[in-house]
């Protein structure tokens, strides 16, 4: 069992992580998901100190390895690590790299841990390569070599960072059933990973990283088909968000033009969406919502999902509860209602807003 | 990566036809800066085009200013400036006139010599070290020649050395018992006072250095230094007395004391003559050859001299690349994992051992460091070489080991390894390669550096050349031999070197080798 405490990693520029606590079972297989830079790397790296946290506690079993007297070198045997570059040796050939530290390291007689790698290779399916050396290997055997050299050392639990990441695409299939044959023996892993599909069949546990911490921790079907947190579901349907605030009675349609046109582009909306979120914007926010509040304060959100091509609307405002559907402005409101199809208007209370008006943007 | 030993060979075969084409051109186009005219007269040579060679910081440059104020004077070590005479490269050379006859006798050709001598003659005497550990030095030295003068002894020597040429040495009963230890310095290059005959020191002075030993009762030992380093050796008390024909100058004498002069010897002057047999023209290359190999090899043993050469020159350098190696790696290990203090050391100590030419740091080791502990001038040597080389190495390895990816480093920290197990046994294998040919044209260079210890009384394969150069007035057979056997020694340290290159790159060797202790299935 893994008991990580209060773990905080900081550089003089970032702070990948600020406050870890979380708790890994034996036999667990964790994928960790998350947007670059929310620290899933340097979480990883941490549990076998390749990064040394700042502060907190990390727990393997009895031993806190986060005391300066524990000897880490034992802790890294019994955690093996793969890398999103493989890090072979290039110096030694496959077998070698797999042998070496078996054999220095654990004393193994060399003819067993020969015995034991050409085993390994057999599981990985490189027996035929044992003999080569790692510059004359695809990516993919690399990576397969890789794992076969962290299992050499009998790990009980493997990190595996983005192993998958550097491979061209048609390796990466190779890799992976490598990996889910290791989630079948029983040994703890955590894998950090971009391959939803592949988080989802593997593993029990997922943890959602972002803004350096983990924001949501539960088993795939939970995390994936059923978010609890607003930052996981925008992640895992790959949700690109557009938040345009309002809080004066000026409204500048200028720059919100600006900030809409931007996001499209950036996000590769098709020319229609980005003409009907203008359009929208202009109609909803400028002709029918502002001359109607004394003292607006609005928010505007779209978010298009990358899985389905989808644009969701959610503009949340204040002042009275009142149905931009039932504006008196008719050609505003029918303009509306050409651009838009599942608009529902809701009375809330949040944050300072009291309606909520959720609609979606037809494409054709 | 490694060239195979052919192609160097090639190289090697290239460079030397390149070197004796450009040796040979060299000597036959004779440049006379006095437009062909012979020089027959003193007169003639007091002219703005005239060069004239000189011995630097001698009497005779002195001379010459003063009698012969418009010619250029060229300073010259004595057996280049014959040379220079007899191919014209400079139009006279002006030395002690007995000197001078000696060489044209001993076969020098394409030279001769003016009937008029300068007016000034040279006070020849004993050089004295201010710092002896000997009391009262000068006083017995000079006791010592007026013995010797009223005896009739050093007229006696003069006429058989310098006269006469004899160069038999004559028997002189060592001191029994002796109390004293007499360090002479000298230079073993100027026949007929301080010369190599059958791999022995002999001459005028070496006989006055014998004598004055056996009448101080002190045993005897010899320093052979470059003329450069003569007056150092004495300043500094490297050697109590220097006796190899020494001209006494006001300069030299601010420098250190002198004995009271043994003699005054007139100044000779010779000039280049392009007539008669003197390119020996007759004769063919073949023959020339034969006989240069003749006189510069197998007379009186000379290639034991080259022999012991060779053998300084290989054990300085292989000593050197031994420590030089085992320092670099202490200095890298030391630094590597950014010990402040020992980058400050090592990085002061770089700038310092590699900011100053080799022959300055050899002198400052030799007469500052070292010269309370007398260890030799072959140690000294080996100290000051090994440190340059370390500094080598220590950036070799810096360079070798950066070029490791950083990857590299994490895989075996993820296996398990230690910090120094991972440099050992993951990132040093890497590096070593990264570096070798570069180590090895390293220890080429050292082999080529060393050739400089010359100034601190060793003889190493360079100043052998100059002392047989001394003896056979010849420059290019002797010059054309140490170049041969600096490449022959550089061949072999290239080659010792490939070998432990193909050791650390285990890539070249066979591939069923690579497993040790496995039985293949």
């Amino acid at each position: 069992m893994i008991k990580i405490e209060h773990l905080k990693k900081s550089y003089p520029d970032v702070t990948p992580l600020k406050d870890v606590s979380i708790t890994i079972n034996d036999g667990d297989v964790i994928s960790v998901i998350g947007p670059s830079g929310a620290g899933k790397s340097t979480f990883l790296r941490c549990i076998n100190l390749l990064e040394k946290p700042d502060s907190g506690d990390i727990w393997i079993g009895d031993e806190r390895i986060t005391d300066p007297k524990c000897s880490i070198e034992k802790i890294r045997r019994r955690v093996g690590m793969v890398f999103q570059s493989f890090n072979l040796f290039p110096h030694l050939n496959v077998i070698e790299n797999i042998m070496l530290a078996p054999a220095d390291l654990l004393h193994t007689d060399r003819q067993e841990a020969y015995d034991k790698g050409m085993e390994l290779l057999q599981l990985v399916g490189l027996s035929q390569k044992a003999l080569s050396f790692p510059e004359e290997l695809s990516g993919g055997q690399k990576q397969r070599v890789a794992i076969a050299r962290t299992l050499a050392m009998d790990p009980d639990m493997i990190l595996l960072d983005e192993p998958t990441s550097a491979l061209d695409p048609a390796m990466v299939g190779e890799v992976q059933s490598v990996i889910r044959d290791l989630t079948k023996t029983g040994r703890t892993m955590m894998i950090v990973t971009h391959e939803m599909n592949f988080a989802r069949a593997i593993s029990n546990r997922v943890f959602f990283m972002d803004q350096g911490g983990i924001c949501e921790d539960g088993p795939p079907s939970q995390i994936f088909d059923n978010p609890q947190n607003e930052m996981t579901r925008r992640f895992v349907r790959r949700l690109k968000v557009l938040e345009i605030f309002i809080d004066n009675s000026e409204l500048d349609l200028a720059a919100s033009d600006m900030l809409i046109t931007r996001y499209c582009f950036q996000n590769g909306l098709p020319a229609v969406l980005k003409y009907r979120i203008r359009a929208v914007f202009e109609e909803l926010v400028g002709q029918i919502l502002m001359p109607v509040l004394e003292d607006p304060k609005i928010q505007f959100t779209a978010e298009y999902s990358g899985e389905d091509n989808k644009v969701e609307l959610s503009v949340r405002y204040n002042g009275p509860v009142f149905d931009p559907k039932d504006s008196e402005n008719d050609l505003s409101a029918a303009m509306l209602k050409s651009m838009l199809y599942d608009a529902h208007h809701f009375a809330v209370s949040e944050d300072g807003y009291t309606n909520n008006f959720k609609c979606f943007i037809r494409r054709e | 990566m490694i060239h195979s030993g052919k192609e160097k060979n090639y190289f090697m075969a290239a460079g030397l036809i390149v070197l004796t084409a450009f040796l040979v051109f060299a000597g036959h186009e004779h440049t006379h800066a006095s437009d062909g005219k012979a020089i027959t007269s003193k007169e003639q040579l007091n002219h703005e085009n005239i060069r004239i060679g000189v011995g630097q910081g001698g009497y005779a440059e002195q001379v010459v200013g003063k009698e012969l104020p418009k010619a250029r004077r060229v300073f010259l070590v004595h057996t280049d400036g014959y040379q220079a005479v007899a191919e014209g490269k400079v139009d006279a050379f002006i030395f002690e006139r007995y000197a001078l006859e000696l060489a044209i006798k001993s076969g020098l050709e394409g030279v001769r010599l003016l009937d008029e001598n300068m007016d000034e003659t040279i006070p020849v005497a004993v050089g004295i070290s201010p710092v002896s550990h000997i009391d009262d030095l000068k006083g017995k030295i000079d006791s010592f020649i007026d013995e010797m003068k009223e005896n009739g002894t050093l007229d006696d020597m003069y006429d058989r050395w310098v006269i006469k040429n004899e160069d038999e040495m004559p028997e002189i009963k060592p001191a029994d018992d002796p109390k004293i230890h007499l360090k002479i310095g000298t230079t073993g290059i100027v026949p007929p006072f301080s010369y190599y005959k059958d791999q022995d020191l002999c001459g005028y002075d070496i006989e006055l250095a014998y004598r004055f030993a056996s009448w101080l009762g002190a045993d005897l030992e010899f320093r052979t230094y470059d003329f450069n380093g003569l007056i150092t050796a004495a300043a500094t008390g490297d050697a109590d007395l220097l006796m190899s024909e020494l001209n006494v100058t006001p300069e030299r004498e601010a420098a250190l004391p002198f004995s009271e002069p043994l003699f005054e010897i007139p100044i000779g002057i010779m000039v280049h003559d392009s007539s008669g047999t003197a390119s020996g023209s007759g004769a063919s290359f073949l023959w020339k050859v034969k006989t240069s190999f003749e006189k510069n090899f197998i007379r009186e043993g000379r290639w034991k001299l080259f022999l012991k050469g060779v053998l300084v020159t290989f054990l300085i350098t292989a000593l050197s690349m031994i420590f030089g190696t085992i320092l670099g790696f202490v200095l890298f290990l030391w630094c590597r994992n950014g010990n402040r203090t020992a980058n400050a050391v090592t990085g002061v100590f770089g700038r310092l051992i590699q900011g100053m030419p080799m022959v300055v740091l050899l002198m400052i080791l030799y007469y500052i460091v070292f010269k309370e502990i007398d260890i030799g001038g072959v140690m000294v040597s080996v100290i000051a070489f090994s440190m340059t080389f370390g500094l080598s190495v220590y950036g070799l390895l810096k360079v070798g080991v950066g070029a490791v990816d950083r990857g590299q480093y994490e895989a075996a920290y993820a296996l398990g390894y230690s910090v120094n197990r991972t440099f050992f046994r993951i990132i040093l294998p890497q590096a070593l390669p990264h570096v070798m040919d570069s180590y090895r044209s390293e220890t080429v260079t050292l082999i080529k550096a060393t050739a400089i210890v010359g100034y601190i009384a060793v003889q190493d394969l360079t100043k052998v050349g100059d002392i047989v150069r001394a003896r056979t007035y010849e420059a290019f057979f002797p010059l054309i031999a140490i170049a041969v056997i600096y490449f022959g020694l550089e061949a072999l340290f290239g080659f010792a070197v490939s070998r432990i290159c193909i050791l650390f790159d285990r890539k070249k060797k066979m591939r069923t080798g690579i497993l040790k202790g496995v039985k293949l299935k």
